[in-house]
């Protein structure tokens, strides 16, 4: 009894240990710390400057804002890779062919990139307050290390729907790579929100992260929780309905691979 | 001219075009990357209070962030690419060197990517009202041709790494920021500090580029233009001089030990 009851979860880690370290195992210590921070911290200088030409005066906006997209590009790459790499490899249809419950075995693949990306992100604070002079005198670190996680869970949702686009399409990767360069406009990380137009405000608010980042960028000014709560909670219910959505759309396309037998085919 | 292969370059150029150059990542390289980044310039530029964003720098800027990111991704992904279908050890086997076949995709690559640029100038045309009046054309087609040479060379460069060491094909994805953020592919370089304008100096595109972005905002001063194109076309040799001396010895060193594949 107990041991049906703890499979899923043992399954879960299992599964999340395999295919963080099948991914990341055989890259070397600089290619790993370049991938994580490298990309990020040159594009947030090419932001700042591009900024610093045109009169935009705050450049600890962009600084902040990057910072917190790195854990939801890690968790979106993640878990898109991890899905699309069992395509590449081979090994997708013998994942598929098995009995083992498939929530466990596709959730797990976001636990260490969720706890890498949150990680990576707390380095990068690290950084900017080293380089760029970040204020961190009134922040509440509760807060926002609460924010950091939330970001990088909601934002594997997407992970989860780009995920689903690997099982039918080759190029699923390609489609999250401009989808992440969308996201350097639409939720915030670069200038706030209502710099954007009006209809662009409504998908940004319909995306995982904006509240998210928003809530972070209260909590280093150091709101508390009654001011960050109803942000929060948004973030966790748009987050929610991206994973689930993510998982469904797994599921339909898995049956409908099963049934036409076209899932290497395609 | 007798010398030059005709038939190889068409042939290799049609190759690359079909199998590497025209897919979906392209589009997104060469038109989307491109767009986004012009959108954030922009809406940065918005948010600073002005009116209208430097349809120069923050438009067709954002058609040389394309030409790069093609550039670079389908450069060195040609070699990845070769590897991963087995094919690299005919390349390298074969009568014609890796370095011809290099220099032939990268072209094909520098020439698909001013597709980009053609758009983003477009873009800066039909919809911001970008004025040709006053440009100096010449000036701008010039270094035009100089950018692209510069690209060239910095791709094959680049592309014979992937060639020395399957390990650096994450070196050289980390390439394309840096270099944009040094080249001042959207920004004039003297938003640099110093010691960054210092070392992008280093870099021949950067050179081409600001003879380009200054003769496309009217600068008609020749000695000044005729000063960066020369240090783009030294520098420039420097690094396909650089390429043949290292391509060389390890070209030697992979036939000797037969270590291709392993490498």
């Amino acid at each position: 009894m107990i041991k049906s009851l703890l499979r899923p979860f043992r399954l879960y880690l299992t599964q999340a240990w395999l295919s963080y370290n099948g991914r990341l195992a055989i890259t070397s210590p600089f290619g790993y710390l370049a991938s994580k921070l490298g990309f990020p911290f040159f594009l947030m200088l090419f932001f700042i400057f591009m900024g610093k030409f045109v009169g935009f005066t705050n450049p600890l906006y962009i600084v902040i804002g990057n910072v917190l997209l790195i854990p939801a590009s890690s968790s979106m790459f993640g878990v898109t890779n991890a899905i699309g790499d069992e395509r590449g490899w081979g090994t997708l249809s013998y994942i598929l062919g098995s009995p083992a419950p498939r929530m466990p075995v596709f959730m797990g693949r976001a636990f260490f990139y969720i706890l890498d990306g949150f990680v990576t992100a707390i380095i990068g604070f690290v950084i900017a307050v080293g380089i760029f002079h970040l204020d961190l005198s009134r922040i509440n670190f509760a807060m926002l290390v609460l924010c950091i996680f939330l970001v990088a869970i909601t934002s594997s949702g997407l992970g989860f729907l780009f995920g689903s686009i690997s099982l039918v399409s080759r190029d699923g990767w390609i489609y999250l790579n401009t989808f992440l360069s969308a996201l350097y406009i639409l939720v915030g990380v670069n200038f706030p929100v209502e710099s954007l137009p009006p209809v662009l405000q409504k998908v940004a608010f319909g995306l995982p992260l904006t509240r998210g980042i928003l809530a972070a960028r209260m909590a280093l000014q150091g709101a508390g929780w009654s001011i960050i709560r109803q942000l929060v909670a948004g973030e966790v219910l748009v987050g929610a309905i991206y994973i689930l959505a993510g998982f469904l759309c797994f599921r339909l396309i898995e049956k409908r691979s099963m049934a036409s037998g076209t899932l290497d085919a395609m | 001219m007798k010398d030059i292969r005709w038939g190889l370059i068409k042939q290799q150029m049609l190759v690359q075009l079909h199998v590497r150059t025209l897919n979906l990542l392209s589009l997104g390289l060469f038109v989307i990357q491109p767009a986004v980044f012009t959108a954030v310039g922009m809406l940065l530029s918005h948010a600073a209070g002005n009116a209208m964003p430097d349809l120069v720098y923050t438009v067709i800027g954002g058609g040389i962030m394309g030409m790069w990111s093609g550039l670079v991704f389908s450069s060195t992904y040609d070699i990845t690419g070769d590897r991963l279908y087995g094919t690299l050890e005919l390349i390298v086997g074969s009568p014609t060197s890796l370095t011809t076949i290099e220099a032939i995709r990268t072209l094909t690559n520098v020439l698909a990517g001013v597709s980009s640029l053609g758009l983003a100038f477009l873009a800066a045309l039909a919809i911001f009202g970008y004025s040709l009046k006053g440009i100096n054309f010449w000036g701008a087609i010039v270094s035009l041709l100089l950018l692209l040479f510069a690209m060239w060379c910095i791709g094959i460069f680049l592309a014979n790494f992937l060639a020395w060491s399957r390990l650096s094909g994450g070196f050289v994805d980390y390439i394309e920021m840096p270099i944009a953020f040094l080249c001042g592919f959207m920004y004039p370089i003297r938003v640099l500090p110093g010691w960054l304008q210092i070392l992008s100096g280093a870099i021949p595109i950067r050179w081409a580029l600001q003879a380009m972005n200054e003769s496309l905002l009217g600068n008609h001063d020749w000695s000044f233009l005729v000063i960066h194109w020369a240090i783009t076309i030294g520098i420039s040799l420097v690094f396909i001089a650089i390429t043949r001396c290292l391509q060389d010895k390890v070209h030697d060193s992979i036939r000797v030990s037969g270590e291709l594949s392993s490498i």
